[in-house]
């Protein structure tokens, strides 16, 4: 009987496991040609994903680095405004852009993506490539063509090596994007309209790809001249062409219930995000039309209907006033869903036609052959962004006196600040390369807004606009106050995961202490020309 | 043919017997048990120490039916001269005594031998004596249990067992309560023992909601299904500690076995017990608030403003006394054949927030019957549970009216907010009526628990069957089966006036589910006992295989409201249209799936030399579906163990009654959760394709706990003294654990097995009769258990030494797992120090710079909530019709954190803030940042708005976990009866969490925010902890 028994549990037993797989297959999951079916699908969300954790990835850190923006929340009163570098906050700017771009365009590169529609895998690699350029560009050496190849511990590579592969990767893009083109003439990309930046038009993504190779080389500049010479005049000879009107602009457009990353800092958290004193005093100083496009002005009683930024670095919790205290000074301006920088349903910008023409100009100055001329570039740069946000020019371009104003702070006169800049709007073809210069990227800087990210790059880069310092510096001697802050240190996960011998390496591949006082691969210290 | 004509009859005496005073067989005839002329035999059952015997069973020798003596030894019987009454009771010789001409027969009892052969229930409900065990156990009665009556079952053993922890959580009536045995010891699995009730496991899953994951929470416990038994159908429940003793069960129950055993009928005459009780909760502590400083203006939610001289107690707005009451009634009844149990129950409470309510009812019915001279046995029974939970609280930062009551700038009246949350006349966020307007983590509390409902209804059905046939006297063979179907049904309606980030289009919300849980369970088991007369071994054992199922399936929908405060699904706005132009999108997911199989053989044999030296061997093979695609599906895992009974082995001296000692050592294996071993990618809500970027590292396999334990157990004075004591060491290796990898890995969550967590400690209980006999009687138990965690590895092969079990997610708060920490270790930020421990200031001290404490860049190890030492004290009074118990329990060591003190300090409203500001502010002595001493008073608003909130200085509100409590205390008189319709009556008086001896947290540190394995040790304006006052009646006729 036992016998019997015993042998009906093993029929049981070595009959049944035949279910196994199917048991544990998740009834929910796509099966795998369910998943090629879907690939078109893929890229939009990738591209917002470029914005991913906005606040603290990129708002608390860049775009108040770059004078932009201040928030008016002190959280917690030491933080990434006055130079105390929050870790957490900073790691997102770190881990988001490989887990959410760059993980699943690797998942993009081992489908028939790759194989079958080239030219989106060409858009893939340069959304790739913008999302790491702002990775590198916050903290220098970083794993890029090393990325993906281990699970536990993957090295870092020179800033420069970064660089290169970008530009390689930017070949690929072109290379594969022309070719499709000239295969199939006005026929959109493989990717179509779930591409939420084109629509999947190779015609403009060929430009954007030209464009920001343009943008890459002159980065490099001072670091590589060869190279961003070498780039930069591929770049302005790439056929295909550069971004050049405002209808070229690249931007990842809302879909669905997603808000503008901008609008939910600003507005939906209540204040958390307010306007800069630095953008405050150049565009009230120049009388510049996009002001009010920009910004609105104060709430608080005290100085109600007045421009009245924050100053960086700013100790908000003085005197008891907090956020409350300080989210009635001027903030950006949200009023237009569509057409206000951060208007709720805004776009997000990548890159524009305008910094374009602001990068020929100074190709110009430099003489890379095919740059043009700078004044005309210069000009040319600042119609296209007042056309951007539908502004007429007026006397603008013609203002030869008008300069950044002083700040004050109504409430802490500790804040004050003289202006730091005497640089005018109107082009002066007498004067120096340097003084040209200062004039372009302050420009540039008006016309990119709010791209903070590529703004305090340039400033690093450049040392233009010229920005107040922090009005309280809380690194602990590891930033200095006057050259101001030139990098994020990388997360502590990675001194804590499995590439902590790796981090240890990038150090000095950096070439200086792992705080924010060391300077990047292309921010040398020496002078622009 | 007759006879099967009887089978199917029994079951119809069974029931019919209950309610007819003769009674009849199904043809409608009189059927005599008995003499026509029989009269009532009474009398008492005592020990031999005197102490009376309740549950012992009188029969009349060669009749069917019989008695059984209730609480105080008192039994009668019917029965006429010449009758032999059989008086038989577990670990006594039964006794027989012919009927003459007395009316009063009382009786003594002597114990079955000088080692008391206490029977325990083990593992697949084998019962065996206890001396052959060869691992600890412990039992608690079912009448210890409902001594003092809680809604969970599983609180009332709080403190009663050693090396059991126990953490309700915070979240009111109907909420569930962690359980852990002798420590946690896995990483990313489920940390709590595996339920069986009468062999069979059953589920202890919760509703969809499960529990919060980060301190923001928002949602609902989603209860646990160990609380919806009834407590009066247990008999008793024993607890399997260790591995070894639930090796036999397998993978679920690696962290130790609760098992239930539920009543059955009794043969002998219908009885039908009947219990009622009601206990009125109220909170048991409040936080401190100062009451000296009001609100900045008229409009802000602080309290940072200037002076005041009023006084408000707005807790006392809000918080209600709790009610609970509990009514039960059971019948059982039957013959030596059949014997019927039903019973049905009501527990309905209410919760000390406003709208808290909770309402059970448990129908069970058990038939247990006996055919083919009794080489047949089968056992049936059917549960049904309906339980309907409104407005369970929100636990955390979100939600939660507590933020909202709390923070209420001091001085002012909040009654208003009270009599009118609601502004019907406006639109959107402004239809709450709050100070300041509502924000995320600060609403009218009488808003949200008035216009942000929520229910949960659970219809759960467990049938359950057996069937045993003795073969041979020595074999049996027995096949059960359970079916466990719970269905949950919840929902939560935001109406439009909730802060706009929990429904951004202000016209309301609605977010409802379903979710159908069902595991299967069968075995087939063998037991044989090798026949071997006249040799001084025996040899029994079992062999036996089983199969469980598990299957969750459900949707959910959550979607803002198109027409205003219209709670229908069809009036959901589609949350996320797609990406691409046209896409078809639903608001309906599916819940997250479950499927898991487990398949198992095993088997078992126990061999004993001369009764006393006992060996077993246990040995398990599982094949599990989660494990399917890798070559790692089937893996197998003994355990040994031997006993002695030293007091047989060796003669001892007379003061030692008992004495064993024993060993064992067991292996356990465990699965990995269902769906990793087949990565596939998934739709985003809007229609796209979202890429699964996770990946094992390298082929899953099962994890195993090796454990390890000796101990002793002896009795002295012919029994009057107990003590057990166990030392065990547990090591749980190649955990699966899911690690977030280095982003540059490409892979955002890896599989892999790895870690070695440990745990070791002691445990012991010491129980005495101190006084026994006539008059009063004193029974006293100290339990007590020390345990030792350690975390030896996470994944060190794979540079991996840490893992978060709750992210900071923009707080102050991370539970991780570290290498040379302990599970629950809370990381936090601290102030900066220097070498000698002095603070740092940042600042020159000026105006314009005033020093000021740093904060620490990174998290900081800051406590870890688990008791170093726990100690239980239990004591039984007896004097006569009297009886009085009470239990005392401490929890020692361990630090706990109170997000809700930073909060309250952030907004001024604490005690802490006031003192600091009559003060003149917060004084500390510390070094400047070049190291120079400074002496600094800071702005106490400048301090606590830097130090507290959420995201502040979390290692500054660490506080001592040791707690010391009068857990439980009963009084209760039963009524001296011995007359024919009731045969007894009980009342009581109870109280439960009466008394905080020692205390030092601003809360219970033993309320748990989550039962899942992080956000452990962290209050987070958690519901307060209740003080329990309760009657009680039982009535038995």
């Amino acid at each position: 009987m036992s016998a019997v028994l015993l042998a009906s549990l093993m029929a049981l037993n070595f009959g049944c496991t035949k279910n196994f797989e199917d048991f544990n297959t998740n009834p929910n999951s796509l099966s795998p040609s369910q998943s090629d079916a879907l690939l078109k699908s893929a890229i939009g969300p990738i591209e917002q994903e470029i914005f991913h954790n906005y606040q603290i990835a990129q708002n608390l850190s860049a775009d108040a680095f770059s004078g932009y923006m201040m928030a008016p929340n002190p959280f917690g009163g030491i933080n990434n405004m006055n130079y105390s570098l929050n870790n957490g906050w900073n790691s997102a700017g770190f881990n988001d852009q490989y887990n959410y771009v760059m993980a699943p365009i690797s998942k993009i590169g081992q489908s028939m993506v790759k194989t079958k529609s080239p030219e989106a895998w060409g858009i893939s690699l340069l959304v790739q490539v913008m999302a790491m350029s702002r990775v590198t560009d916050k903290f220098g050496p970083i794993p890029y063509t090393t990325a993906g190849s281990s699970l536990v511990s993957t090295p870092y590579e020179s800033q420069k090596a970064v660089y290169d592969a970008f530009f390689r990767h930017i070949d690929t893009a072109a290379n594969n994007l022309q070719a499709y083109m000239t295969a199939n003439p006005g026929k959109a990309s493989f990717f179509g309209v779930g591409d939420l930046v084109y629509a999947g038009d190779p015609a403009k993504w060929l430009k954007l790809a030209n464009s920001l190779r343009l943008r890459l080389a002159m980065r490099i500049v001072k670091a590589d001249p060869s190279t961003a010479k070498l780039q930069g005049e591929k770049a302005l000879s790439a056929p295909g062409g550069l971004l050049t009107t405002v209808a070229d602009n690249a931007a990842v457009a809302q879909s669905g219930t997603r808000d503008n990353d901008l609008w939910v800092v600003t507005v939906a958290y209540d204040g958390d995000n307010a306007l800069g004193a630095a953008l405050q005093t150049y565009l009230v100083g120049y009388n510049d039309p996009r002001l009010p496009v920009y910004a609105k002005p104060a709430t608080d009683p005290l100085f109600t209907g007045q421009y009245i930024g924050i100053r960086s670095g700013a100790n908000t919790s003085f005197n008891g006033l907090g956020k409350a205290g300080y989210k009635t000074y001027s903030s950006l301006n949200s009023t237009d869903a569509a057409k206000s920088p951060i208007g709720q349903k805004a776009p997000q910008i990548l890159m524009t036609a305008a910094e374009v023409w602001f990068l020929k100009a100074e190709a110009a100055l430099r003489g890379w052959t095919g740059a043009g001329n700078a004044q005309t570039n210069y000009e040319t740069g600042i119609t296209t962004s007042l056309q951007q946000w539908n502004v007429t020019a007026g006397n603008y371009l013609a203002d030869a006196t008008s300069k950044q104003t002083a700040y004050a702070d109504p409430k802490n006169a500790a804040n004050n600040a003289a202006a730091v800049s005497t640089i005018t709007i109107k082009w002066d073809p007498a004067a120096t390369n340097e003084q040209n210069l200062e004039r372009i990227i302050t420009q540039k800087w008006l016309a990119i807004f709010p791209d903070g990210q590529e703004a305090w790059s340039e400033y690093r880069r450049t040392g233009y606009p010229k920005l107040f310092t922090v009005a309280s510096n809380n690194s602990g001697g590891t930033i200095n106050t006057q050259t101001q802050i030139r990098r994020l240190p990388y997360p502590s996960t990675e001194y804590g995961n499995g590439n902590k011998d790796e981090v240890h390496k990038a150090v000095a591949l950096l070439g200086g202490p792992d705080n924010g006082g060391t300077r990047l691969w292309w921010d040398v210290d020496k002078a622009n020309f | 043919m007759k006879k099967s004509l009887q089978l199917t009859c029994l079951l119809l005496y069974a029931s019919t017997g209950l309610y007819a005073a003769t009674p009849k067989d199904h043809f409608n005839r009189a059927v005599s048990f008995h003499a026509a002329y029989q009269d009532v035999i009474k009398g008492t059952v005592k020990d031999e120490t005197g102490a009376t015997l309740p549950g012992v069973t009188i029969t009349i020798k060669g009749a069917q039916g019989g008695t059984q003596s209730n609480t105080s030894g008192q039994y009668s019987i019917a029965a006429k001269t010449g009758d032999v009454l059989v008086f038989s009771f577990i670990g006594y010789q039964s006794k027989e005594v012919t009927v003459g001409t007395q009316s009063t027969l009382d009786i003594t009892l002597t114990p079955d031998s000088k080692n008391l052969e206490t029977v325990v229930v083990t593992a697949l409900g084998v019962k065996r004596s206890e001396k052959s065990l060869t691992y600890n156990t412990q039992q608690v009665s079912g009448e210890e249990l409902s001594k003092v009556k809680s809604p969970n079952l599983m609180n009332s053993l709080n403190g009663k067992v050693a090396g059991l922890t126990i953490s309700p959580s915070a979240s009111g009536v109907g909420g569930s309560a962690k359980v852990i045995l002798r420590g946690s010891r896995s990483v990313s699995g489920n940390n709590q023992p595996l339920y069986v009730i009468d062999g069979v496991p059953i589920s202890n899953n919760g509703n969809a909601n499960g529990q919060q994951n980060s301190i923001f929470g928002g949602g609902q416990d989603g209860g646990d299904g160990i609380s919806n038994l009834n407590p009066d159908d247990v008999a008793s429940i024993t607890v399997l500690e260790g591995a070894s003793a639930a090796a036999l069960y397998g993978s679920q129950a690696q962290n130790g076995v609760i098992l239930i055993t539920t009543k059955q009928g009794k043969s002998g005459k219908a009885e039908i017990g009947f219990s009622s009780g009601v206990t009125i909760d109220n909170i048991a502590y409040e936080p401190k608030f100062q009451n000296s400083y009001g609100p900045a203006s008229a409009t802000t939610r602080d309290s940072w403003g200037s002076g005041i001289s009023n006084t408000t107690d707005n807790l006392k707005d809000f918080f209600k006394t709790g009610v609970n009451t509990s009514n039960a009634i059971n019948l059982s009844g039957g013959s030596e054949m059949a014997q019927t149990y039903f019973s049905y129950s009501n527990t309905y409470a209410s919760g000390i927030q406003p709208g808290n309510k909770l309402n059970r009812n448990n129908l069970n019915l058990r038939e247990t019957a006996k055919f083919f001279n009794n080489k047949l046995t089968v056992d049936g029974s059917v549960n049904y549970i309906n339980q309907k939970i409104n407005n369970s609280p929100s636990l955390g930062l979100y939600l939660n009216p507590l933020l909202g009551l709390y923070l209420f700038p001091r001085g002012v009246d909040i009654t208003p907010y009270k009599d009118q949350y609601l502004l019907a006349g406006n639109e959107g966020a402004a239809r709450q009526n709050w100070l300041g307007g509502p924000a995320d983590i600060n609403q009218n509390p009488w808003w949200l628990t008035n216009l942000n409902p929520n229910t949960s209804t659970r219809n759960r059905y467990l049938l359950s069957g057996s069937i045993k046939y003795d073969v041979a006297p020595w074999l049996n063979i027995q096949v059960r089966g359970n079916m466990d179907r719970t269905t949950d049904d919840y929902e939560n309606r935001r109406y439009a006036g909730i802060a706009t980030n929990f429904n951004s289009t202000a016209t309301g919300y609605l977010s409802q589910s379903n979710q159908t849980y069902v595991q299967k369970y069968a075995d087939a088991i063998a037991n044989f006992t090798i026949p071997m007369t006249g040799s001084d071994f025996k040899v029994n054992g079992l062999i036996g295989g089983s199969i469980n199922d598990q299957k969750t399936s459900g949707l959910s929908l959550a979607g803002n409201l198109s027409a205003t405060d219209f709670f229908s699904p069809a009036n959901t706005i589609v949350a996320q249209p797609g990406t691409f132009p046209g896409n078809t999108l639903t608001n309906v997911v599916p819940v997250i799936p479950n499927h898991s199989q487990l398949q198992a053989v095993f088997g078992n044999a126990n061999i004993s030399y001369k009764d006393w030296a006992f060996l077993t061997v246990t040995g398990r093979n599982d094949w599990s579906s989660n494990l399917s695609y890798t070559p790692n599906d089937s893996y197998f895992y003994p355990s040994v163990g031997l006993s002695f009974i030293v007091s047989q082995m060796f003669k001892l001296p007379e003061a030692i009654t008992y004495a064993k000692i024993r060993g064992t050592y067991a292996e356990v294996g465990n699965t990995v959760p269902p769906y990793l071993t087949f990565i596939q990618n998934t739709l985003k809500a809007d229609g796209a394709l979202l890429f699964n970027t996770n990946k094992a590292f390298r082929e899953l396999m099962p994890e195993r706990t090796k454990s390890f334990e000796i101990g002793t157990d002896l009795r002295f004075l012919s029994n009057r003294i107990n003590f057990s004591f166990t030392y065990y060491k547990t090591n749980t290796r190649n955990q699966y654990i899911p690690v977030i990898a280095p982003p540059s890995s490409l892979v955002s969550t890896g599989y892999l097995n790895a870690g070695n967590v440990q745990n070791k400690g002691f445990q012991f209980i010491l129980g005495a009769d101190v006084l026994k006999g006539q008059g009063l009687n004193w029974n006293t138990s100290i339990n007590g258990s020390l345990n030792r965690n350690k975390i030896i590895d996470i994944a060190s092969a794979d540079k991996i030494n840490s893992i978060d079990l709750t992210g900071a997610g923009n707080t102050s708060y991370i539970s991780r797992l570290q290498v040379g920490g302990s599970y629950g270790d809370i990381y936090g930020y601290t102030l900066q120090r220097d070498a000698q421990n002095r603070i740092i200031l940042g600042g020159d001290g000026s105006t314009a710079s005033p020093y000021v404490p740093l904060k620490s860049t990174d998290f900081n190890y800051i406590g870890n909530p688990n008791p170093k030492f726990q100690l239980g004290w239990n004591n039984s009074f007896n004097y006569k019709d009297f009886s009085l118990s009470f239990l005392v329990d401490g929890k020692f060591g361990g630090q706990v954190l109170s997000l809700t003190e930073a909060l309250m300090d952030e907004a001024g409203v604490s005690e802490a803030t006031g003192i600091a500001r009559n003060q003149g502010g917060v004084k500390i002595d510390g070094v400047d940042t070049k190291g120079n001493e400074v002496s600094a008073t800071i702005n106490p608003q400048s301090y606590y708005s830097f130090v507290g909130g959420r995201g502040g200085v979390s290692g500054e509100y660490i506080y001592s976990a040791t707690v010391v409590r009068l857990r439980e205390a009963a009084l209760g008189y039963t009524l001296p009866l011995t007359g024919k319709t009731f045969k007894s009556i009980k009342f009581s008086v109870t109280g439960r969490n009466l008394f905080y001896f020692y205390k030092k947290a601003p809360f219970d540190p033993e309320l748990t925010m989550s039962t899942g394995n992080g956000l452990s040790g962290v209050d987070v304006f958690n519901q307060p902890a209740t003080r329990s006052l309760g009657f009680n009646l039982n009535v038995s006729f």
